[in-house]
């Protein structure tokens, strides 16, 4: 074997690894972010706020707790990415799209879920996110985040 | 009350950079990094291998590395080491030999003094001439540390890249990078110097340097012979004709008679010693010069001061 075909191999692979996670993990986000939109245009009719009482001018006829909650998890080449900014720090930007993503599905499955249920609004809404796993560094689980959209849906009289 | 029905913005709200883009500057930078670092710690690495006393050298690594493994033809090999060891005066080492059982002839210097040589070289050399050059070769290379200096890289270069692709998440085997980049073998002036210091060696035990290249010369047979496990040599050891015609020169101008008889190596072996040099090849001729072992080990002398200019050179 030639000598520089070893450490080339050794090296190599790690590498194509990482552009094969890229290609594949920016294709899902681009697709999630597509069809986020969609969704978000839909369901846009429905309002969602931070605030605790209803408006005076609503005629709250029922309420119930909805949730939608997001686990999500790093690819290959996300931690690449975050692990060279360990060195540099600044943004870790392939963080905020992972979370972004999440939050924004979040928020959406919860308001689907409200309006299956019947309910036009939800009020009081709350954005959680808790680690799950401890990070992967060291090969032992999975990093992991659930993100947790939680507020009170509303039925309205109108 | 009403509601601004609006979307959630794109992006977190903030534009990014492409995601390979990104990459590439980290990594551009990680590297520029790294180059500096690994250029700084070299230096660390090789202005500490060469003044590290060989006392402390032996305390470190006296146990450490192979065990004293065995053939027919070793005490042999032992006792040509103690004899050419002897000529080099201020030598600090206990030497050791060992060998280790591989068919393709190589030998190998090794930190605290140990000298491995390969049973493929026992059973090919034809005499005891051709073995004391190899085994002066090396001790060339502890009297220029290049031993030291070439662990002292592999360990810098496995922590350098260890804590760049650690940090990255990349999980590469680090450490068999680092030393497969080290082993690249010496700098070609730290080889010449060796080949120097040896042929000194070489010249004071015996008063001549024949049979000293005939292993060397005899080298593609032997490849042809053990295919491609004997390229061993060749990847840690430049064997061209231009290094021997080198030997040849330099010792034409040191004036060592290129003949003499050669010394049949003892113990049990498949290869045959020839009285004389004629069926050899023939050094280069400078006749009547007489030049003898006093002479010689002042040479040996003077050859060690040339791996600390020539190591310069040695970028790998």
């Amino acid at each position: 074997m030639e000598a520089w075909l070893d450490p080339a191999l050794r090296l190599g692979a790690p590498l194509a690894f990482l552009l094969v996670t890229y290609a594949i993990g920016s294709a899902i986000e681009r697709r999630h972010f597509r069809l986020l939109r969609v969704r978000e245009v839909r369901s846009r009719h429905m309002p969602v706020a931070t605030i605790l009482e209803p408006p005076a001018d609503w005629e709250v006829t029922g309420s119930a707790l909805v949730t939608g909650s997001v686990v999500v998890s790093l690819d290959y080449w996300k931690r690449f990415l975050a692990g060279l900014r360990l060195l540099f720090g600044g943004r870790v930007s392939a963080y905020e799209t992972l979370l972004e993503r999440a939050r924004r599905e979040a928020l959406l499955r919860m308001k689907e879920r409200a309006h299956e249920a019947g309910y036009r609004a939800v009020i009081g809404v709350r954005l959680e996110t808790s680690q799950i796993a401890p990070n992967g560094r060291q090969g032992k689980g999975t990093a992991g985040v659930e993100v947790l959209a939680s507020g009170t849906a509303l039925k309205l009289a109108r | 009350m009403t509601f601004d029905p609006r979307l959630p913005h794109e992006d977190g709200g903030a534009p990014r950079a492409h995601p390979l883009a990104e990459a590439a500057w980290l990594v551009a930078g990680a590297a520029v990094a790294g180059v500096l670092l690994t250029a700084l710690a070299i230096g660390v690495a090789d202005v500490a291998s060469r003044w590290l006393p060989a006392t402390v050298e032996a305390r470190l690594f006296g146990g450490a590395f192979a065990p004293e493994g065995d053939h027919p033809r070793a005490p042999a090999a032992r006792d040509v080491l103690a004899r050419l060891a002897a000529h080099w005066p201020e030598n600090p080492y206990a030497f050791r030999l060992s060998v280790t059982d591989l068919d393709a002839p190589n030998a190998f210097a090794l930190p605290g003094g140990l000298v491995v040589v390969t049973r493929g070289l026992l059973e090919q050399v034809e005499s005891e001439n051709e073995l004391a050059f190899v085994l002066g070769h090396e001790i060339g290379h502890f009297a220029g540390r290049d031993h030291l200096q070439a662990l002292g890289r592999a360990l810098v270069l496995s922590l350098g890249l260890q804590a760049l692709l650690g940090f990255a998440g990349v999980d590469a085997d680090v450490p068999a990078v680092a030393s497969r980049l080290a082993e690249r073998g010496y700098g070609r002036g730290q080889e010449r110097a060796a080949d120097r210091f040896g042929l000194a060696l070489v010249a004071a035990e015996y008063g001549h340097v024949a049979g000293a290249d005939a292993f060397f010369a005899r080298l593609p047979d032997a490849e042809a012979r053990f295919g491609r496990r004997a390229a061993a040599w060749f990847a840690t050891h430049p064997v061209t004709a231009t290094r021997i015609e080198r030997l040849r020169a330099h010792a034409a101008e040191r004036g060592w008679r290129a003949d003499g008889p050669l010394t049949p190596l003892r113990g049990a072996g498949s290869a045959e010693t020839s009285g004389t040099s004629g069926d050899g090849p023939e050094w280069g001729h400078r006749p009547g010069t007489g030049k003898r072992s006093h002479q010689a080990s002042t040479s040996a002398r003077s050859a060690s001061r040339a791996p600390a200019s020539s190591r310069r050179d040695s970028a790998s």
